[in-house]
């Protein structure tokens, strides 16, 4: 089903369906809002909470109503972003995430593309070699990849933080990447070959700007992991000024004592760029996210 | 052969990339099961010493059964509550989805070390939000140590993991739900069906696929999360969160014996390799 | 010098050696665990060390790496394993991981060194905990005491003294209870705390000799007065001793409940002494608590938690310039900057220096206390015991104290552990 059929379908579906329900229940339909809402408390009240900590002075944290301060007490962002070291972690995570993505992007369409349309050998094999690395867990690999990184001298770089990422990304992206490379018409591969462009040429040209949107919900998606990774670049990086964001605030735990509205002025300096980015791209996000799960 | 060699050419830098870090490392931890390590150091072969040890390892055990129970909890909580919310934001406007889709999967765009860090403190006995917002709302007396509790630790644990998936799983869902036909849904009204009837006979039948992909997913994550348990209890209090990479790192980093550890990662492996193989098999077959 | 021949290069190089010995620098590199606060917070001190070292001996230059407390251990073992050890390292958790790495032959033997160096301040016991096999491979320098922080003015408040027996500390602990107040503040969701809550009441219920029975000889963890330890810790949550939830407190936060006045004591070691003698808006005080059993010799729970170590796989001339920065680390005119600059007290420093030097006054007092009994002081577990035995003392010892163990089941898993253990010939014996 293409994306312009899904539309009219859904719109359909969602134009009959409220006519037909209204007023027919509404005790159910009450319940139902209800049951909305409740799981929306749900997502947002620990985000909540943590944002009214990080504007909160050490004294007030645990006085007073669970309302918004004003005016605003900015000092624990300026504080962790300056002597705690967050400056440096943020570029940090932008320099990794970055850089992965950028290898992602680069690799993963190559493959689906190849998957998808091309004639390759063992094709059944080696897409199950990819999708194998879908349930590796970081610890079991992490001793091993650290040794190689070693002989590599990799460690202590970001590059090598950067390069087992986008490996560790790359079944989930190869594998959304088939999916939307089977969406292109064999048609429009078939006309530039006729007009005599090499693969590669017809793959830059022709396939790339038609796939676009899925290259960017790839991007996202792949941007979005990387900067959530843990484990990997705390055992690679050392040194403090390469350390990203989230090992940073997991470190920040113990080493402040219990200065709570720093940490959660760290936690929000954390995953405060993922939540703009994801709401500013969201359609993008669930376009990506939803690849191949709908099929 | 041509077309072949080019089709090779374009899977290369994905292929190689990816055995370099993954493949590889996967590979070189399967050798170090066959010796015997002392603090990361090979000490000697140990043949399948390693893995018949396994049987007298409570701990493993114990972990394994954890994994199990959060494979359960994963299915039962955030998929059917997913499941659940899709449904019903199915039949609410386009505004109403965007945002309360958007509001339902922002927990999933914070690290999971941050919404354990989040969390931990939400639950933290001394200091903890829970308990302060308890306080404030005049519900004190329903404080408590959840995550220090065994009774209660690991659901309290899985609390925060269903935070962050169950927004994934309505976004799968409603994407679904949205792609089936809505003439079946206008027959089931025109038969007089109540929405839960429709629930129940068009909506759910219709998204076994889609149901059994998230479950596959949930559970090659319940299988294999780590950051989540380190950040907040270590899988204490004593074994009570116990899991298989919890144990995995332990052994590798704290104990230093690399061959058992190794170990535990091929069975881990073997494990959900065999589940999801066997899953993946229905999902083409449904 | 570039456009030399690289034969002429050599030979004059040479004859500079002969001449000025070791002119060209040798670069030592350093993992250390001293942050700026929280555990072992002599950060500032390390860096002004360096400094004063690299100007004493300045072929010597050192490439310094701090690792943070909480990783350190997996760091280490990790470098060790790609053969990247650093040529120098201070690192915890003492004993136990060093007889590890001497058992596999990754750090080096010093026994030279200290002949060379007369590094004769660094006692008998502190020796043996460095030694494995007849050899000696860590220069121990931190001094770890554990004693009873107090609040002098909730107990001037309460009316309490400070308890001179088991029994009056009891009582004590019982009036703060009463009054309201949370009597020790104790947070075990990092798991290693308990361990030397532990082995402070097991030093007090079976003393010294008979702890040597069960780590250094044939003993058993089974031994009664294991037992009586085991009982007296899940005595203590049971009696309400402890925060509600302890297993889900932090060590930094049952720290702050301390020093926010909310408890009356916490029961933990010298390496916290700035952050508490800083943090205290109040009086603070220090005593050791009393023997527990009838006969135990009072005494107190006392290790150098870490120690200086290097790599057996660096060049002869690294390890020797690491030595002699080492050296120059633990002289006596260098322990003044470790104790003004870095609250912790090196091994071998004396009572009259102490007393001597601008230190806060807390820390005077605890090392005054602790350093009362240096022939009864005893063991701490978890720098003690081998890596894998440690690893089952952290969950049983929650479970225990949680009371979700009997002391019988603790001490039996403990044993279990215990034997398997030194079957492997993990253990390490002075």
């Amino acid at each position: 089903m293409t994306a312009a059929t899904a539309l009219t379908a859904t719109r359909h579906t969602r134009q009959s369906a409220r006519r037909l329900t209204l007023g027919a229940f509404p005790a159910g339909r009450l319940l139902r809002h209800v049951i909305l809402l409740l799981f929306a408390l749900y997502a947002l009240a620990p985000v909540y909470l943590v944002l009214l900590a990080s504007v909160r002075s050490e004294a007030e944290l645990f006085s007073g109503p669970l309302s918004l301060p004003w005016p605003i007490d900015f000092s624990n962002f300026s504080r962790t972003w300056t002597e705690s070291g967050f400056a440096h972690y943020f570029v940090n995570s932008l320099i990794i995430s970055t850089g992965s993505t950028v290898l992602v992007l680069i690799t993963a369409p190559l493959a689906g593309y190849a998957f998808a349309k091309l004639d390759l050998p063992r094709k059944e094999l080696l897409f199950g070699l990819f999708l194998a690395g879908l349930v590796v867990p970081a610890p079991s690999v992490i001793v091993a990849l650290y040794g190689n990184l070693q002989k590599l001298g990799l460690l202590d770089t970001r590059l090598g933080v950067i390069l087992p990422q986008a490996a560790l990304l790359l079944p989930f992206s190869v594998f959304m990447m088939r999916t939307v490379m089977q969406d292109v018409p064999k048609e429009l591969i078939e006309a530039a070959a006729v007009d005599g462009a090499s693969p590669f040429t017809t793959y830059v040209r022709v396939v790339l700007p038609v796939v676009r949107p899925g290259l960017m919900s790839l991007a996202l998606i792949a941007f979005l992991f990387s900067w959530q990774e843990y484990l990997l670049p705390l055992v690679v990086l050392q040194a403090d000024d390469l350390k990203p964001l989230t090992v940073g605030a997991a470190t920040l735990q113990g080493r402040y004592g219990v200065d709570y509205g720093g940490i959660a002025a760290a936690g929000t300096i954390a995953f405060g760029p993922l939540v703009v980015l994801f709401l500013v791209m969201q359609r993008s996000f669930v376009r990506g996210l939803t690849a191949g799960a709908v099929k | 052969m041509t077309s072949q060699r080019t089709a090779i050419l374009f899977v290369l830098p994905a292929l190689a990339l990816y055995l370099a870090f993954v493949g590889l490392p996967i590979l070189q931890v399967a050798a170090y099961s066959l010796f015997t390590w002392d603090n990361g150091s090979v000490t000697g072969f140990a043949g399948l010493a390693n893995f018949t040890r396994l049987g007298g390892d409570t701990v493993f055990w114990t972990a394994l059964g954890h994994n199990g129970i959060w494979v359960v909890l994963t299915l039962a909580f955030p998929l059917m509550i997913g499941l659940l919310l899709a449904s019903i934001l199915a039949e609410c406007s386009p505004r109403t989805v965007r945002i309360l889709g958007a509001i339902y999967f922002l927990p999933r765009t914070i690290p999971l070390v941050v919404a354990g860090i989040i969390w931990g403190w939400i639950y933290n006995p001394m200091f903890g939000l829970a308990n302060w917002a308890l306080d404030m709302v005049g519900l004190g007396a329903l404080g408590g140590a959840w995550l220090a509790e065994p009774s209660t630790a690991l659901y309290a644990l899985n609390v925060v993991g269903a935070w962050t998936f169950f927004g994934f799983c309505v976004l799968i869902y409603l994407a679904a739900i949205q792609a089936i036909d809505p003439s079946l849904y206008e027959a089931a009204q025109l038969d007089g069906a109540s929405w839960l009837k429709r629930f129940r006979f068009v909506t759910v039948p219709l998204l076994k696929p889609t149901t059994l992909f998230l479950g596959l997913y949930a559970a090659i994550e319940a299988m294999r999360f780590f950051d989540l348990v380190w950040v907040t209890t270590q899988g204490g209090p004593g074994y009570d969160t116990e899991v298989l990479t919890t144990h995995i790192y332990k052994t590798f980093f704290l104990v230093g014996d690399f061959g058992y550890a190794a170990t535990l990662s091929v069975v881990l492996l073997a494990i959900v390799l065999t589940v999801s193989g066997v899953s993946y098999r229905l999902l083409r077959s449904a | 010098m570039k456009h030399l021949p690289a034969a002429r290069l050599v030979a004059s190089t040479m004859l500079i050696a002969a001449a000025i010995p070791a002119s060209a620098e040798t670069v030592v590199t350093q993992w250390d665990q001293f942050a700026s606060s929280g555990i072992t917070a002599a950060g500032p001190a390390m860096d002004e060390l360096i400094a004063a070292c690299e100007k004493v001996l300045p072929d010597i230059k050192i490439l310094r790496t701090v690792v943070p407390s909480i990783g350190i251990r997996e760091s280490y073992r990790l470098a060790v394993s790609a053969d990247k050890t650093p040529d120098l390292a201070y690192t915890w958790p003492a004993a136990s991981v060093l007889a590890g790495y001497a058992r596999t032959g990754k750090v080096a033997p010093l026994d030279a060194y200290y002949a060379k160096y007369k590094w004769d301040g660094i006692n008998d016991f502190y020796r043996g905990r460095n030694s494995y096999k007849g050899n000696i491979y860590g220069v121990p320098m931190e001094q770890d005491l554990m004693g009873v922080y107090y609040n002098r003015d909730l107990f001037k408040k309460l009316g309490l003294e400070v308890p001179k027996t088991y029994a009056e500390f009891q009582a004590v602990a019982a009036k703060v209870k009463e009054a309201g107040y949370v009597p020790i503040a104790f947070g075990n969701r990092d798991r290693w705390p308990a361990t030397n809550t532990l082995s402070l009441v097991l030093g007090l219920t079976a003393g010294r000799e008979a702890e040597e029975k069960v780590l250094f000889g044939d003993g058993s963890w089974t031994d009664p007065a294991f037992k009586k330890a085991a009982e007296t810790i899940a005595d203590w949550a049971k009696e309400g001793y402890f925060p509600r939830g302890f297993n889900g407190i932090g060590y930094d936060e049952a720290n702050a409940l301390f020093l926010g006045g909310r408890a009356a004591m916490t029961i933990t070691g010298t390496w916290v002494l700035q952050d508490m003698a800083r943090g205290a808006k109040f009086d603070l005080g220090v005593f050791m608590l009393p023997p527990i059993s009838e006969g135990v010799p009072a005494g107190t729970m006392w290790g150098e938690g870490s120690q200086w170590q290097i790599a057996a796989s660096a060049p002869e001339a690294t390890k020797d310039a690491a030595a002699a920065y080492v050296d120059c680390l633990i002289s006596p005119e260098h322990r003044q900057v470790w104790v003004e600059k870095g609250f912790l007290v090196p091994i071998g420093t004396k009572a009259e220096d102490l007393a001597a030097w601008n230190t806060l006054p807390a820390v005077k007092e605890f090392y005054a206390e602790g350093l009362k009994t240096p022939d009864t002081n005893f063991y701490d577990l978890h720098t003690t015991l081998p890596e894998s035995v440690t690893q089952v003392l952290y969950p049983e010892l929650q479970r225990l104290v949680g009371g979700d163990a009997t002391p019988d089941q603790f001490l039996d898993a403990m044993q279990q552990s215990w034997s398997k253990a030194v079957a492997n010939g993990e253990r390490w014996q002075p």
